[in-house]
């Protein structure tokens, strides 16, 4: 086996140190200019995409030369057990992604921690870890695909797609890179073997069958995509026609502010309305910023950054990056780079209690000094006397999400309640404030479209809209509701009214009907190994029993296609039931995977015993 | 001990005659024509093999068919060896293989349209050249 | 454990579509010897040894190598089954000396002197590397280090091919002359029958997919006549000619190539009105031909 692992190894020697030269160039002309380590996600993810890209070129080559039928045999034909020759090919070619990927970013962050005043975290040498499991699980999937043949490519995608969609990260993303590597290795174990062309067996099969029925799923929702587009292009889809259904959601959310909180008003038997009707004509509402779609809140050691945990001092040119493994600001010279210390909370520098960022507005602020967000806080950082002192506090457990001017204070939105805070005491002081009004969501954030704020003579008027995900299976029945504040701390419910989904249920739910179990499956995918975002929260409407017979009937029709289907096959009985039960639970993407998977060897054999 | 002799013979694929054939006519040919004599060493299986380029159990078989039609000796241990020149058939044999070989040349002459006395006069020919080589 | 055989198959199917590589195959070839298989391209012998050897499923039917189930070869079976194919496959980017290595290391009963006896006929450097020798070198080391391996099944599957005069004889001759063929079941696939007749005592034909012949060369040779008559017009129709081979039509005079036919086949012509008679025998190479012909109308004799 060494003998194996050796040829194979020197065999690209060349090209691993011309690609690693070549990557190593590149990585120190960027790092000059940037900090390589805190850059926004997607930066992350497209060198992840890269490194991928190389480990898929390296394994088609490979396997590629390996697979050829004389090959083949002059590879296996050996007194050496298959598991060995598939680990000593494999883990040569590991090694070289380790050379040409690995050491250059190591080296480079090894650099940067030893040479620069730059804040290089834990987190931070946990990046080159992920670029050789996302590679390796790249080059895996490449080599199962040249071994099994091109049909398998729709198993190996769902596989590797779930890396970059996953919603886990720092170590959780770890642990799915990991997990998805060993599943490849498992696939690509079970086809190694004399016998190319013979179908995977046993467990191999099960491995194998899932996410090629993910990939199926995936298919059938991209065509889905294409027939949306179409239905966009023909004119009668919700979001696109001139003008929107009548008493939907799309109408309301379309609207501008004064009309969604008037049309709110309709049908209300509040004692007062018409003076509120009066009174909303004559103002003019402050629609609060939600942002969309959600953004992902920087979380404790996450690998990369879902927003920039930097921003800079223009007066004395200084650039501050938050630190995970401290939890302060650090601060370094845009000059000389050379190191400018730290930063925490008040005058005793201490730890910040979540993850900083540059707040993503500035209004409410006087000044150039800068809002801070971590958590539950708004902090304001004083340029005169750099320090950091918090200026608005919402409850424990919640996140502060988008801040908007309303009347002459403004309102702070956090992920289950509405806050108001009085204008001058904020721009001015410099303590903590305490809201003047705390007004629990009576929804939840990830249904909430619209969020209007008018402020009255004595409280606020707040429309809220629930329906933002009201065209997917997890969205709430959308519903408009208008709530009262008053000075002594009453709440009242002036409206409320159940607006009409837009789109027939057999849209709304198309990416459940096809395959309920699927649907499960690649919600749990997404969210393993990752803690509840708090913004993503729904309450689910009920599904229509429509959609439950069109799922059974779906299921039904795969069952009996698995009965004609695996009649003409040479299964054993263990595995027929297996692929009977399978195409009844997962639906038609299961008779898919069935089709491609199991070959009708004896159709031919039938035929000819007839004939 | 006398050192193998040379076996001075040819093979030739494509012929209609088998390989073994072809080994066993051309050893009694050469044993007819006096240039293997009694008490020569013949090349081992192995060494005739390899020099004609054939598969060593043709030539084994040809050379068993040899000793027993008792052309050659097997000398155990040793090799194989030109036998002595004996009576190998018994006359009554001897005569009916003349019958037959008569019996064939003529079928095979009577066509050619030649002179019984031209033929003849070949057939002297021939024999004479074959009789001084031949030890009593 | 082993049977008597050195690779057995019952009804053994091979089917790519709608065509029959192996059609109900039942083969047996017992221990030693050298085995000659001897089929038209498409015939199915590499089908055969790829099924044999566990590297393809067969539709239906068993093989047997060595009395190992194909399908279930362990590594230990892959250790006494050697195989060398025409393309003499072996990694182009490794050296002589790690290729040896590599063998030396992996087979228990690796013999050096073997392989110094054969790769001696082949101007073959360690250091160079597989991609820099020419194919009558490849082909040389590849059998040295088949032969060094001490199989109890050789395997050869048209290992002459594309190799020059010089390059065949010296294959030959290490094949036929190294000790290790003593021991060894060979099974000697082959196009070149002047290569057959020297070398196979067994001689195996096969023809689209289906076993037609297993005696020993000779034996299978005489069993063709070459028939040569004055057969008066268009002579009698080929379909009523017993054992027609080929039949070819020369100056007037009528040439059968016919099989399994006693002295009886003159008077078959005689009647069709024929004077004149002849036969004489065919050689191996004209008789295999004439079999593998595709308009011969008799299936072979049991």
């Amino acid at each position: 086996m060494w003998d194996l692992f050796k040829s194979e190894a020197l065999r690209f020697r060349a090209w691993t140190a011309a690609v690693a030269a070549v990557h190593l160039m590149g990585l120190m002309f960027m790092t000059r200019m940037e900090d390589l380590a805190q850059q926004r996600d997607f930066v992350h993810t497209a060198f992840g995409g890269l490194y991928a890209g190389l480990g898929l070129l390296l394994a088609l080559y490979q396997m590629g030369t390996h697979r050829k039928a004389s090959q083949w045999l002059n590879l296996l034909h050996r007194p050496l057990p298959r598991v060995r020759i598939a680990a000593a090919l494999t883990s040569a070619g590991v090694l070289q992604l380790v050379v040409a990927v690995i050491l250059p970013l190591l080296l480079v962050a090894i650099l940067q921690q030893a040479t620069t005043a730059r804040v290089v975290d834990l987190r931070h040498w946990m990046l080159p870890l992920s670029a050789l499991l996302v590679t390796s699980c790249a080059y895996l999937a490449g080599a199962f695909c040249v071994l099994r043949g091109p049909r398998y490519v729709i198993a190996a995608l769902p596989l590797l797609w779930w890396l970059p969609t996953s919603n886990a990260y720092g170590f959780g993303m770890l642990a799915v890179e990991l997990l998805a590597l060993i599943w490849f290795a498992l696939l690509l174990l079970e086809a190694f073997r004399p016998d190319l062309s013979a179908p995977p067996r046993g467990a191999g099969a099960i491995a194998t069958a899932l996410p090629l029925q993910m990939g199926v799923y995936a298919l059938i929702m991209v065509l889905f995509v294409g027939m949306e587009l179409v239905w966009i292009a023909q004119g009668s889809h919700p979001n696109n026609t001139a003008t929107p259904p009548a008493g939907g959601h799309t109408e309301i959310e379309h609207a501008d502010p004064r009309t969604r909180v008037m049309a709110g008003l309709e049908g209300s038997h509040y004692p007062d309305v018409l003076r509120l009707k009066e009174r909303v004509q004559n103002s003019d509402p402050r629609a609060m910023p939600i942002p969309m779609p959600l953004p992902r809140l920087p979380q404790r050691n996450e690998l990369s950054n879902f927003r920039l945990p930097e921003f800079n001092d223009e007066r004395r040119h200084v650039r501050w990056v938050f630190s995970h493994d401290d939890m302060r600001l650090h601060g370094f010279s845009l000059a000389d780079g050379s190191g400018r210390g730290t930063l925490g909370i008040g005058a005793a520098n201490a730890p910040f209690p979540a993850i900083v960022a540059p707040a993503w507005t500035r209004q409410g602020m006087a000044g150039e000094d800068l809002l801070l967000t971590a958590g539950d806080t708004l902090y304001q950082l004083v340029l005169e006397t750099l320090q950091v002192i918090p200026r608005l506090r919402v409850e424990a457990g919640e996140v502060v999400v988008a801040v908007s001017p309303v009347g002459e204070g403004i309102g702070v939105m956090s992920d289950r309640a509405l806050y108001f805070y009085g204008g001058k005491p904020l721009l001015e002081g410099h303590e903590l404030l305490a809201p003047r009004m705390r007004v629990p969501m009576p929804g939840k954030m990830g249904d909430l479209r619209n969020l209007d704020l008018i402020k009255l003579d004595e409280g606020y008027l707040a429309a809220f809209v629930y329906s933002a995900r009201s065209a997917s299976p997890v969205g709430t029945v959308p519903f408009q509701i208008l709530l009262r504040t008053h000075a002594d701390g009453r709440i009242e419910t002036i409206n409320r009214r159940a607006l009409r989904f837009d789109y027939p249920a057999l849209f709304r739910y198309r990416a459940w009907w096809i395959s309920p179990a699927l649907y499960a499956v690649r919600a749990a995918a997404r969210d393993l190994f990752a803690p509840p975002l708090p913004l993503d929260v729904t309450e689910p409407a009920p599904i229509p029993r429509s959609m439950w017979w069109l799922a059974a009937v779906l299921s039904l029709l795969s069952l009996a296609g698995a009965v004609w289907r695996t009649a003409g096959t040479s299964l054993s009985p263990p595995a027929r039931l297996a692929w009977l039960t399978a195409c009844g639970l997962m639906g038609l993407p299961a008779l898919a995977s069935l089709w491609l998977m199991v070959p009708i060897a004896e159709r031919s054999a039938r035929d000819a015993i007839k004939a | 001990m006398a050192r193998s002799k040379a076996l001075m013979i040819q093979i030739s694929t494509g012929d209609t005659r088998p390989i073994g054939r072809q080994i066993v006519d051309a050893v009694r040919m050469k044993i007819a024509t006096g240039d293997l004599e009694a008490g020569d060493q013949l090349p081992s299986v192995r060494g005739l093999a390899q020099q004609l380029m054939v598969n060593p159990n043709t030539v084994a078989k040809a050379y068993a068919e040899l000793t027993t039609e008792g052309w050659l000796d097997s000398r155990q241990g040793l090799g194989l060896y030109v036998a002595t020149l004996r009576q190998r058939l018994s006359d009554a044999e001897r005569e009916h293989r003349l019958d037959e070989a008569v019996q064939r040349f003529v079928n095979d002459v009577i066509p050619l349209d030649y002179t019984p006395k031209q033929v003849q006069e070949r057939l002297a020919v021939e024999l004479r050249a074959l009789q001084p080589r031949k030890s009593a | 454990m082993e049977g008597e055989h050195v690779i057995e198959t019952r009804a053994l199917t091979r089917r790519y579509g709608r065509k029959l590589a192996l059609d109900h195959l039942d083969l047996a070839i017992p221990r030693g010897r050298i085995h000659a298989i001897v089929g038209a391209n498409g015939a199915g012998k590499s089908t055969l040894f790829r099924i044999l050897l566990g590297f393809l499923a067969p539709t239906s039917g068993e093989s047997r190598i060595l009395g190992r189930d194909s399908q279930r070869l362990t590594p230990g079976d892959r250790g006494r089954i050697g195989f060398v194919n025409e393309e003499h496959t072996l990694p182009r980017w490794m050296r002589v000396s790690a290729v040896t290595a590599m063998q030396r290391h992996q087979y228990a009963r690796w013999n050096q002197q073997i392989f110094d006896e054969v790769v001696g006929h082949y101007h073959v450097l360690p250091e160079q590397k597989v991609s820099e020798l020419s194919r009558g070198e490849r082909a040389g080391f590849n059998l040295a280090l088949a032969l060094a391996q001490s199989p109890e099944l050789l395997v050869l599957d048209e290992p002459t091919l594309g190799l020059d005069v010089v390059a065949k004889r010296a294959f030959l001759e290490s094949l036929l002359y190294s000790n290790v063929t003593d021991q060894c079941a060979v099974i000697y696939c082959s196009h070149q029958m002047e290569e057959v007749e020297r070398v196979a005592d067994n001689l195996i034909i096969l023809e689209r997919g289906q076993l037609k012949n297993m005696s020993a060369p000779d034996e299978f040779r005489a069993r063709v006549t070459h028939w040569v008559a004055d057969v008066p017009f268009k002579g009698p129709d080929p379909r009523t000619v017993p054992g027609l081979l080929e039949v070819q039509r020369l100056d007037g005079l009528h040439h059968y190539l016919v099989l399994d036919q006693s002295a009886d086949f003159e008077a078959f012509l005689r009647a069709s009105g024929a004077k004149n008679v002849q036969s004489m025998p065919v050689t191996l190479d004209r008789a295999v031909n004439a079999f593998l012909a595709k308009n011969h109308a008799a299936p072979a004799a049991a």
